[in-house]
């Protein structure tokens, strides 16, 4: 399953970790979101993320992408310093990430979405739009067609022109994940990108995952679906309760008796 | 020091009425999150309903006041039904329109029926004022204040001790978990707009004999009422109070040491300066955000 | 060149064709004045457009800057003797000025207090022109205010004016179609679709919204100087908060987040009242129930939803 070019490069880089979680805290009111939680993402990786609803996944990659900032901790990404930086800054410098519950724009078509994506990484300002010079114009026809060139990766291309609301809830899922690639980032956090897919569509979105790294993207990726997280992950991190349970290879976390009891165990039975 | 006390005094009364007004936005925004433009118009058409019933249907004034305020509840719930309900993307920006132009409407409606001219009403009792240090404190401010107190006890006790009162809030903190315990979400928010304008009537009436009314009056008074809101925390009736006075207060003095032209100017730019520094409110706990 | 910005540069000549065959065709003073004012309202229902239609931030106080525009203008040429040109530019800066001052803190908010600010920022400007009275003249407004003139060629006269306001109004629709159909545009339209994807997608939503804000300000700026040059009289009655909720209907009749729609609001509801005889005192009712009415039934607009529903009931 693993590109064994990949790991190579793994190996080159000397494993330097492009992100670093260095005790996170957050709480909502009374609730303990995160306590304490550090963690390290390696160049090149991809790294799960799993635990119970409410384990505080999702809090951690509001605390990464800057939608609001730590208690306390410090996040590195690159090994600078970035936990007070808007998020705007934070993705120029290449973090991307999707939402649990979609947050497309619905009022753009697909096409628009994907353009508006690579915001960070075009240059036209007012004044440039309003004189539409001929470097805006050519900025703005190889935005079109990265656009459209991502959207065949994800296989949407030929639903270019739509409204994005009017797409099947699978394809807007890879839509998002396009619009995030758009920005062409060092890091992808997807959050939860299987659910509410069909055990086909999740089939592809692991290949897909895999298709993304291998052009060196690290990824880290909060998924319920156990089997693809456990396939395409090389380190696995276990949250539960705002602190970190576990962590190690998928071998490692299946056979990790604290997380069975806790999270796996669970979770099989409710299936 | 007679003329301070002066001020405050006419502070006071102003501010109590500010404080009702504002009750009625904390009450819906308590309920349904939501902010009617067009709570200031529901005050005028409680002033001129009440008017018109009293001194031109000559009815007892009991019985008008009851009728007025009970005809404005009565508009609260036709403007849930037809114009809030009906919406069918209920986002900020749409309702904002839509109260924005319910508010326009029903003070053309206004006009047509009372004309452009101010109306006023005697007093509802004739005691004598009474004599502070020199200050005259009016019977009607005295009564204007104890009518406030109790409303807010009232509404306190509503949705502290009653069922019904404390499934509104349960229905505003989750829209999902008040209908999976059986709690009929849309009757709470229709009866939260309906005590709201029926707060907002109530303000209307208390005033008619200590200020002109005309159909233009909702405006400025919607406005003071949800400055006082804001100063006392949104969603908080005692709150609300607070933020009432304070802002009676405030302006009053404001009009009487420094100029009265921009007596209204010191509301807005008291709710300015809220909004900025501290949306939540000088009483209110700060928001959190979960996204 | 994509074929809907085609589409638009052959929109944008047709009406430039209409503008000119107008001029030529109406020779009634009272009907160049009507197109004066529609053209007018166009500029203003533009700026407001841009602001609320495509970034989804409200103002209920834009009245503010379109009389920041007229009464700066007015002051400068009635007391100090300025030439209407030489106080364009102040007039524009003081609103360009006053929009980043309040727009920094006030864009911070959002939905029902953004509403509020807007409109809390609007009545201390209304109360201002009101009470300075010494400069502005009060409520009894300010009068004497001298007209446009290029060399000897007084623009009020003939249809010199309608010309030169219907050319502000083609440069504005093409400004704000290139700024829409661009980049900038784009980032606009992420805010107003979802402000945390705008953010996390990279938009600076803060800068953007400011600027977008300030646009619009210095639009509404312009109508005004427009407006104050025109009709040479001012009250502070023009700029109050029932004149912000008419620039807001216009977006709204007019549909938001669609540039064509912003010339039919305001051709509309510039119309209306020239055709509905006593309009007066019926506005407020009109243009509430048009608020309501076309925000429940017609949120796309009316333009937009009277289509829909036109090829809904053609395929059923």
């Amino acid at each position: 399953m693993k590109d064994p070019e990949m790991l190579d490069r793994d190996g080159e880089d000397g494993g330097a970790p492009i992100l670093r979680i260095c005790g996170a805290s957050k709480a909502f009111g009374g609730v303990q979101a995160l306590e304490n939680v550090s963690f390290e993402v390696s160049q090149g990786m991809i790294l799960g993320m799993i635990g119970p609803n409410g384990a505080g996944k999702t809090t951690l990659f509001n605390l990464i992408s800057g939608l609001y900032p730590p208690d306390a901790g410090r996040i590195f990404f690159n090994e600078e310093e970035i936990q007070r930086l808007p998020t705007h800054q934070r993705v120029r410098m290449g973090i991307a990430r999707t939402f649990q519950n979609l947050a497309l724009f619905e009022n753009m078509n697909v096409l628009e979405n994907v353009m508006v994506g690579q915001h960070v990484r075009t240059r036209c300002g007012f004044w440039g739009a309003i004189a539409r010079t001929t470097g805006v114009r050519r900025e703005e026809a190889a935005c079109r067609e990265n656009a459209l060139a991502l959207l065949d990766m994800v296989g949407l291309v030929d639903q270019a022109l739509k409204p994005s609301a009017d797409l099947p809830f699978g394809w807007q899922r890879l839509l998002e994940i396009a619009r995030a690639l758009a920005s062409r980032p060092r890091v992808l956090l997807l959050d939860e990108p299987a659910s509410g897919l069909n055990a086909l569509e999740t089939g592809r979105l692991g290949d897909l995952i895999l298709a993304i790294r291998n052009q060196g993207i690290t990824i880290v990726l909060v998924e319920h679906d156990m089997s693809l997280t456990m396939s395409v992950s090389d380190r696995i991190i276990v949250l539960d309760q705002g602190r970190v349970l576990a962590s190690g290879t998928p071998e490692e976390i299946q056979t990790h008796s604290a997380v069975r009891t806790a999270y796996l165990g669970e979770h099989c039975e409710q299936r | 020091m007679q003329e301070l006390l002066q001020y405050i005094f006419s502070g006071l009364t102003n501010g109590a009425i500010y404080a009702v007004i504002a009750l009625g936005f904390s009450i819906l925004y308590g309920a349904t999150r939501l902010i009617n433009f067009a709570h200031g118009e529901f005050v005028m058409l409680g002033a001129l309903g009440l008017i018109t019933l009293w001194q031109g249907l000559k009815i007892p004034l009991a019985i008008a006041l009851v009728l007025a305020v009970l005809g404005v509840a009565l508009i609260g719930f036709l403007f849930e039904r037809l114009a809030i309900r009906t919406v069918s993307r209920p986002e900020p920006i749409v309702l904002i329109i839509i109260t924005v132009g319910a508010s326009i409407f029903l003070r053309g409606v206004g006009m047509l029926v009372w004309g452009k001219d101010a109306h006023s009403a005697p007093a509802f009792f004739s005691f004598a004022p009474i004599d502070v240090m020199g200050a005259k404190l009016l019977a009607q401010s005295i009564w204007i204040l104890v009518v406030v107190v109790a409303l807010t006890f009232a509404l306190h006790a509503f949705f502290k001790k009653t069922l019904v009162g404390k499934a509104m809030t349960a229905a505003s903190i989750s829209k999902k978990a008040a209908w999976l315990t059986g709690i009929p979400y849309e009757w709470m928010i229709l009866l939260a707009f309906v005590l709201s304008t029926a707060t907002g009537a109530v303000a209307g009436v208390i005033i008619t004999p200590i200020t002109m009314c005309s159909y233009d009056m909702g405006t400025l008074l919607g406005l003071k009422g949800f400055c006082s809101a804001m100063l006392g925390g949104l969603g908080s009736l005692w709150g609300a109070l607070a933020g009432g006075i304070v802002l009676g207060v405030l302006e009053s003095l404001g009009a009487g040491f420094l100029s009265s032209g921009y007596k209204d100017a010191i509301a807005f730019g008291l709710l300015l300066a809220i909004l900025y520094i501290r949306p939540s409110g000088i009483f209110g706990a700060k928001d959190l955000h979960r996204f | 060149m994509t074929q809907s910005s085609l589409h638009e540069t052959v929109r944008i000549g047709l009406l430039t064709g209409a503008v000119a065959a107008a001029g030529i065709l109406f020779d009634n003073a009272y009907h160049i004045q009507v197109l004066v004012f529609i053209g007018i309202n166009t500029i203003l229902t533009l700026g407001l457009n841009l602001l609320m239609g495509y970034t989804g931030q409200i103002s209920l106080g834009h009245a503010a800057f379109y009389g920041i525009g007229a009464y700066t203008s007015a002051i400068l040429t009635v007391h100090f003797q300025f030439s209407p040109w030489a106080a364009l530019f102040p007039s524009l800066g003081l609103a360009v000025l006053v929009a980043l001052i309040v727009g920094i803190p006030t864009l911070k908010l959002s939905g029902y207090y953004l509403a509020m600010g807007t409109l809390g920022f609007g009545m201390i400007v209304f109360i201002v022109f009101r009470e300075l009275d010494f400069w502005t003249g009060g409520s009894s407004g300010l009068a004497g205010i001298p007209s446009l003139k290029i060399g000897s060629v007084d623009l009020m006269s003939g249809r010199n004016f309608y010309y030169l306001v219907w050319g502000a109004v083609l440069g504005t629709l093409v400004v704000s179609r290139r700024l829409i159909e661009s980049r900038v545009g784009r980032a606009l339209r992420s805010i107003h679709g979802s402000e945390h994807a705008a953010m996390a997608i990279g938009v600076n939503t803060q800068a953007y919204k400011l600027q977008v804000f300030v646009f619009s300000a210095f639009l509404a700026a312009l109508a005004g100087f427009l407006y104050a040059h025109c009709i040479g009289f001012i009250s502070p009655g023009s700029f109050d908060f029932m004149a912000s909720v008419r620039m807001v209907t216009m977006v709204v009749i007019g549909g938001m987040a669609s540039i064509w729609g912003a010339l039919l609001g305001a051709s509309l509801l510039t119309l209306l009242p020239e055709w509905l005889h006593a309009f007066a005192d019926y506005e407020m009712i009109v243009y509430g129930l048009i608020l309501m009415l076309v925000m429940i039934f017609l949120p796309q607009g009316l333009l937009r939803g009277l289509l829909d529903i036109y090829e809904r009931s053609r395929n059923a």
